[in-house]
């Protein structure tokens, strides 16, 4: 098992630094002086330009700025956002559970729907509820995510009226963040209303992000259920006398999760991707509108570290779903 | 009364109008300590109708029969939960390939312990204090490292006494064995037969056994059964089969035994394949086959009758020189072969 | 009575008909796909969606740009204040919507069409040469498609398209470098399993050359999968391009791109449902389609699926 992991690692390093240098040469890559950019609008007189220059390091040859770089990183140090002057880390630190309690309600959602309609699909192979749960989940992942949360607006707070349009919580609740995760904050604060609040808004966010995910998941969970429900100890398990429900949900389910957890763990990408769209639309303060914001204003050293830290996230995700496939599936747990 | 009584049972597929037949009209009954053969090719039906008997045949399969029952009680009629009571305990069913019969996330004594589970109960102390009795009751080595191991980490012989071990855990009346060893190694192979036919002896289990292999067939049973694309073709007590057979086909199959083409140049082997789904012949199935075969052969279709105490399928069924009788000079074509 | 005959004449009475000759690869391939239906819905809304793109300049009843004065905000014509010369409403600035929908498919499919096509073409290649060449040329290849998909997709689009600039032709480039590794690992997987089959060995002792091996023999063999990549590519291509025109940053106003007319839309949430209904519809019919399709073919062309 230690094997599988440290083996998974030493893929990952490379990876790793790969990112590193293409987040950096691509924000190199982008047209403009990035020192009049930081300059603004004032402009900047020759001698201002060489101190802007040496305190950025951008008189450096390349490879030395790259292992600058790549030195700051591994100290935490993704530079200063141009457009508000604070640590870019701190920035993404500050917003980043938003995104992560809103994509751990949207992975519940995919995965509290999806299991349970895959599974039923299966078991009723090419009667109605098949065909029916199919379609809803291939219209799930057809759909342009951003239309789609506009509709549930359109829908449920402007017609209907039940939920709010956009913010994490009422504006008139404010307490001190603990977690970061509005919905225990609001637990913890002991305010009247704040918990329902906070999960009133966050309603169509989650399901919003969370039906591609739902879609896909539902498909792989009908397919790895029919391939394991035609499988030989399937047939053993009922000559054994085993109720159906025992058969379905012990024997069978077991196999078929298996593939479906990397099938979450790539969902996680899209989820982020998803996020960002999402956060947009419901003006939720995350990474994903932080990094949006950051590229209409230009502000590089936040889209750089914005970037990277997203791909640190998906890769570590990764690894993580990874070593849980290990773990789960025995075949590969007793490998050396 | 027989353990088991099978009269005329059918499992169809397919279409209604144009259905199907994986077994057509069948019948047999063991008894009590009785070892059973059942003999065919692939594609003869054996397999479905034990299926049948245990109730794994699914939707759009259908079953019917004028009697299938299990010590008096008919088992078709059944409600299905009690039918899930007597299957796995009364009758138990081992399959052909024990490698991928045992469910890959669960450890051995999970698996067995939870047939015990369903059908006895007890705590889960007496559950594996009987776990490792049946696992040395199969032969198992050290059989208390084995418990926890997983199925992928078993050789195949191994996996084939586990789910063994399973099948019998409940003390089973009646075993039926689906081509036990046809995947296992041939030094395997006589090990498992030995086992199996030691535990009926132990506890007066009726016995099925199902196999192409007639060699296997003849040490083991004290009955045998031949079928054929479906049908039911000979049956009666194993040694007279082996002396004398009635049918052309088990004939055939006989011969085809290499044992018995000593002295000849080439094996001897039955020509052509047995019919699948869609081309049946009209008459005897065995007909374009068959080395007898003539006019009537075509046009009819024998029913199953009593030959000598022999139950037989055929128009002409063979005497002890094994010549068919009631063939006159006329109808014969010659040799097909 | 030893020989191995086949049974003589009188008993051939017995056996049912021939089945004949077997259908072409070809002709199998279309029979199960017709079969199914939605695959085939499928196609036939493609068809009519590239007949739309095809015709837009002729077909649609108003120049999609042209803006109205007279007639902001009108809703489709079955409701009350519609008028009947904009069937579906007009938008902020009053241009006809059911006309931007039309010129939008002309845009769609094209973004469509070309992304995959420049992706895959370069794929292959890329691929071809990883798969063939092995040593360090493939793993240097795999390495860097393994950091592109390090990546989420619409996050590398972001990012490559803020450096080169909002804009529709840097949306569809942008997309297409983000569908690479798909194609580059499809590719590459079906020519490494292609690379030990018997026909590609005699042809190396026939004296074949790397091109010919590569895109002659191999290719061909590994195309199956690719198609159906490519189809389902194409809803990816115009999901992505939706949301990079959503965002602000694919095809910019006053392009009639659905995506781009939804960011336009965002603020009639309340009072103008048709502006926002309408071209996410389209996106969402058009995506539908292809998806369909591309699982039909999926279907059609798995050989484990063939009874």
């Amino acid at each position: 098992m230690l094997g599988f992991l440290f083996r998974r690692l030493g893929d990952i390093i490379p990876t790793f630094f790969g990112v590193t240098l293409l987040v950096f040469f691509l924000i190199r890559l982008i047209p403009g002086d990035p020192i009049l950019m930081l300059a603004g609008e004032r402009g900047v007189d020759a001698a201002r330009y060489a101190e802007l220059q040496a305190q950025y390091g951008f008189d450096q040859p390349i490879i030395v700025q790259y292992f600058d770089y790549l030195m700051g990183v591994f100290q935490g140090d993704l530079g200063k956002s141009f457009v508000t002057k604070k640590p870019v880390l701190d920035e993404f630190l500050t917003l980043f559970p938003a995104t992560v309690e809103l994509s751990i309600m949207g992975i519940l959602f995919a995965v509290i729907l999806g299991v349970p309609f895959g599974v039923l699909a299966a078991i009723n192979r090419g009667k109605w509820i098949d065909h029916l749960t199919m379609s809803v989940s291939l219209t799930g992942y057809s759909m342009p995510i951003f239309w789609w949360a506009l509709l549930l607006i359109m829908f449920f707070s402007t017609t209907l009226g039940w939920t709010p349009v956009s913010g994490r919580i009422s504006v008139m609740y404010f307490f001190e963040p603990v977690t970061g995760f509005m919905l225990i904050d609001s637990l913890l604060s002991g305010e009247k209303g704040a918990f329902t609040s906070a999960l009133s808004h966050m309603i169509l966010p989650t399901v919003a992000l969370g039906t591609i995910p739902m879609a896909v998941i539902a498909r792989m969970t009908r397919s790895s259920m029919l391939e394991v429900l035609g499988e030989e100890y399937i047939r053993v398990a009922r000559a054994k006398g085993l109720a159906p429900i025992r058969v379905i949900m012990v024997h069978a389910l077991r196999n078929a999760l298996i593939p479906v957890i990397t099938v979450i763990g790539l969902q996680v990408g899209v989820l982020l991707a998803g996020a960002i769209l999402t956060e947009t639309i419901f003006s939720w303060p995350g990474i994903g509108k932080w990094i949006i914001e950051a590229m209409n204003r230009r502000d590089y050293p936040t889209i750089q570290g914005g970037i990277l830290m997203i791909a640190f996230l998906v890769m570590g995700v990764n690894l993580i779903v990874d070593l849980l496939y290990g773990i789960v599936n025995p075949r590969i747990r007793h490998k050396r | 009364m027989a353990l088991l009584e099978v009269q005329n049972l059918t499992v169809e597929f397919g279409s209604e109008d144009k259905p199907f037949r994986a077994v057509d009209s069948v019948s047999y009954s063991v008894d009590r300590g009785e070892v059973l053969g059942i003999v065919g090719e692939s594609g003869s039906g054996k397999s479905v109708s034990s299926l049948a008997v245990m109730g794994l045949i699914d939707f759009p399969g259908r079953v019917t029969a004028d009697a299938l029952t299990f010590d008096g009680q008919d088992l078709l009629g059944m409600p299905a939960k009690r039918r899930r009571e007597i299957t796995g305990k009364d009758i138990a069913m081992i399959f052909q390939d024990p490698m991928s019969a045992l469910n890959p996330c669960f450890t051995v004594e999970a698996q067995i312990m939870e047939a015990l589970k369903v059908h006895e109960g007890g705590t889960k102390k007496q559950r594996r204090e009987r776990t490792l009795e049946l696992l040395n009751q199969v032969g198992i080595p050290d059989p208390k490292s084995r418990m926890t191991a997983y199925p992928h980490q078993l050789s195949g012989g191994m996996s084939q006494r586990i789910v063994i071990a399973m099948a019998i855990a409940c003390k089973p009346r009646l075993l039926i064995a689906d081509e036990p060893t046809t995947a296992l190694d041939v030094t395997i192979q006589a090990q498992i037969i030995d086992l199996l036919l030691k535990l009926q002896e132990d506890s007066d289990m009726g016995l099925i056994l199902i196999t192409h292999d007639l060699a296997l067939v003849s040490e083991a049973a004290n009955r045998i059964q031949v079928m054929y694309a479906g049908q039911l073709f000979e049956s009666g007590p194993a040694d007279s089969i082996f002396a004398a057979p009635r049918h052309p086909y088990t004939q055939a199959l006989l011969e085809a035994l290499p044992e018995r083409s000593e002295g000849h140049d080439r094996l001897r082997t039955i020509p052509g394949v047995v019919p699948g789904q869609y081309d049946r012949p009209t008459g005897c199935l065995l007909a374009p086959r068959c080395r007898y075969a003539n006019e009537s052969c075509i046009t009819a279709r024998p029913e199953v009758r009593d030959f000598n105490g022999r139950d037989v399928r055929c128009f002409y069924p063979l005497n002890d020189q094994g010549q068919p009788t009631g063939l006159t000079a006329d109808m014969a074509t010659g040799e097909n072969v | 009575m030893s020989e191995n005959t086949t049974p003589s004449a009188a008993p051939a009475a017995n056996v049912a008909e021939p089945i004949g000759a077997p259908p072409s690869p070809l002709r199998e391939t279309w029979d199960y796909f017709r079969k199914n239906r939605g695959a085939y819905v499928g196609l036939m809304v493609i068809a009519f969606i590239l007949f739309l793109a095809l015709t837009a300049q002729w077909i649609a009843p108003f120049d999609p740009i042209a803006q109205d004065r007279t007639a902001f905000l009108k809703p489709p014509v079955w409701m009350e204040g519609g008028d009947p010369r904009y069937l579906l409403g007009t938008d902020a600035v009053g241009r006809d919507i059911l006309s931007r929908l039309i010129h939008g498919a002309q845009l769609s499919v094209s973004i469509g069409v070309f992304v995959v096509i420049l992706s895959m073409i370069s794929g292959i290649c890329l691929g071809m040469v990883a798969g063939y060449f092995r040593g360090w040329v493939e793993v240097c290849i795999m390495r860097l498609m393994d950091i592109m998909l390090a990546l989420p997709s619409l996050i590398m689009a972001l990012a490559i398209v803020a450096i080169l600039g909002p804009g529709l032709e840097n949306a569809m480039l942008a997309i297409a470098i983000v569908q690479l590794p798909h194609y580059v690992r499809l590719t590459r997987a079906s020519v490494v399993s292609e690379l030990n089959k018997e026909y590609v060995i005699a042809s190396q002792i026939a004296g074949a050359g790397h091109m010919r091996q590569m895109f002659v023999n191999i290719l061909p063999n590994c195309m199956a999968p690719l198609i159906v990549q490519g189809t389902l590519g194409i809803s990816s291509a115009i999901l992505d391009a939706a949301a990079l025109g959503f965002l602000g940053l694919g095809a910019q106003p006053p392009l009639p791109e659905w995506g781009t007319m939804l960011s336009e839309a965002r603020e009639f949430v309340g009072s103008a449902w048709w502006v926002i209904t309408f071209p996410g519809l389209c996106i969402l019919v058009t995506v539908l389609a292809f998806n369909l399709m591309g699982d039909g073919l999926r279907d059609a062309l798995d050989p484990k699926m063939k009874r």
